[in-house]
């Protein structure tokens, strides 16, 4: 190729001045690379054209240089910092041939991208917490109350199971072959009272099933006799008790009485209070 | 506060590239007043082509990343962000505006006192117009106006090669001139 040629063609002059069409550039761009003279034509017309408006400069006004300081004082690499923050921006950049891109814009772009996420984010989970602390409330809720319910349910359990055992209780006493049976008649004015004492032959232990007694008063008790050689003897108090109540044990008697005393009994029978007694046993 | 530290073109361009304020400073206080030279050469109001110029710095450092040292200087590569940021300023609606109001004026003032540099004495401008007639216009309207070849073949009503040979006449003598 005849470089002498091309170089004193005034190509190169228009491409340095900015004039040369696009295509021109790009040949020429080639041609430097395979031409150390042509290279060396461009940069002798460069160095030329810098010297000449070197030598011609203008100091621009004083406070350019300021405004410049401030307009761009955010995108100047903070202290040791830039390595971090520099590198992902450049490569953000890298892709632009045209360099219209601005810096600046794009991170403020990314960071208002990222804040807006996150604030998506933010609200979507508070809606998620408040929906599930919701149905947390709701499900303890429904949770105390079924707690309740069992409780409940258990506390009648364990009234039925102690009424069972009672009954139990009662029904082995009473299944007893040592067992003797006593029945406890009404007296006069007492008429629909009843009660059964079962006095057990060997060992002398006396129960009662108080259940057909007219209700004791709050302040009054019954209280269960034994007559012994015609003198009666304390043989202890009817309580609440279920089904069957142990009493005194009673080596010997010939009858049973019971009569309504002051609550905690009486060490002598009243006997105008005579409720139900016995026949000679 | 004297300027003590000297970079080499390269080092700039890397220390730009890096974001360092020292490196922006350093451009500046080298290449402002070469650079405002080509602005008011295209711009000749001063105030606008000082608007210009911090324009051309912003751009200079938000674009450096597309400087390629391969396609030449940096100063050549900054010379022609200036360039084209001034053709932008003439082309500007408010400019047009603004050169109507004083046309109006300076025929009223004959020129006394403008801020406005007189062409001829600026920079490339000034070695443009002692070029012969032929020559200058074409200079005139790619490099100082931004017209594309195929745009003033139209306007002056010549063919395109002709545009094209004559224009690459004239960069040929305009380097001689600049040479001397």
């Amino acid at each position: 190729m005849d470089t002498k040629a091309y170089i004193e063609s005034g190509v190169i002059e228009s491409y340095v001045l900015g004039l040369a069409t696009a295509e021109e550039a790009v040949e020429l761009q080639q041609l430097c690379q395979q031409h150390a003279d042509i290279k060396q034509a461009v940069e002798e017309f460069e160095l030329l054209i810098e010297k000449q408006a070197f030598e011609n400069a203008v100091a621009p006004p004083s406070d350019i240089r300021n405004k410049l300081m401030t307009t761009l004082s955010d995108e100047f690499a903070k202290e040791k910092d830039d390595d971090k923050t520099g590198a992902p921006v450049i490569s953000m950049m890298e892709d632009r041939t045209s360099g219209a891109g601005n810096i600046k814009t794009k991170r403020i772009a990314f960071w208002k991208y990222m804040a807006a996420a996150s604030v998506i984010l933010l609200v979507a989970s508070a809606a998620l917490n408040f929906y599930l602390y919701n149905n947390y409330q709701s499900a303890n809720t429904k949770y105390q109350a079924l707690l309740t319910d069992r409780n409940s349910l258990q506390a009648n359990n364990d009234v039925f199971r102690t009424k069972l055992n009672d009954f139990e209780e009662a029904m082995r006493i009473i299944q007893n072959p040592d067992m003797q049976v006593v029945k406890l008649d009404a007296t006069g004015n007492k008429k629909g009272n009843l009660a059964t004492v079962y006095w057990n032959t060997k060992t002398k232990d006396v129960y009662i099933i108080p259940s057909k007694l007219a209700p004791a008063p709050a302040d009054r008790q019954y209280q269960l006799w034994a007559i012994v050689d015609g003198k009666p003897v304390d043989a202890g108090l009817i309580s609440d008790c279920n089904g069957v109540c142990k009493m005194t044990n009673i080596p010997r008697a010939q009858k049973f009485a019971i009569t309504l005393e002051q609550k905690g009994g009486s060490p002598t029978p009243h006997l105008d209070q005579l409720y139900v007694i016995s026949q000679d046993i | 506060m004297p300027e003590t530290v000297k970079y080499t073109e390269e080092e700039l361009v890397t220390l730009l590239k890096q974001r360092q304020q020292s490196a922006f400073s350093y451009l500046y206080d080298n290449y402002s007043g070469a650079l405002y030279n080509v602005i008011l050469a295209i711009v000749p109001d001063r105030d606008l082509a000082s608007d210009v110029l911090q324009e051309v710095f912003v751009k200079i450092w938000r674009q450096c990343e597309s400087y390629d040292s391969a396609k030449g200087r940096l100063f050549t590569w900054m010379m022609n962000v200036a360039r084209n940021a001034s053709i932008d300023m003439l082309r500007s609606k408010n400019y047009q505006k603004n050169q109507q109001n004083r046309e109006l004026t300076e025929t009223v003032y004959q020129n006394a006192g403008s801020s406005v540099t007189n062409i001829d004495r600026i920079g490339l401008r000034k070695i443009v117009h002692s070029l012969k007639e032929d020559y200058k216009v074409l200079l005139e309207l790619s490099y100082f106006e931004g017209f594309t070849q195929d745009e003033i073949s139209k306007m002056l009503n010549i063919p395109l090669g002709t545009v094209k040979t004559r224009l690459r006449s004239a960069l040929l003598q305009l380097r001689e001139l600049v040479k001397n």
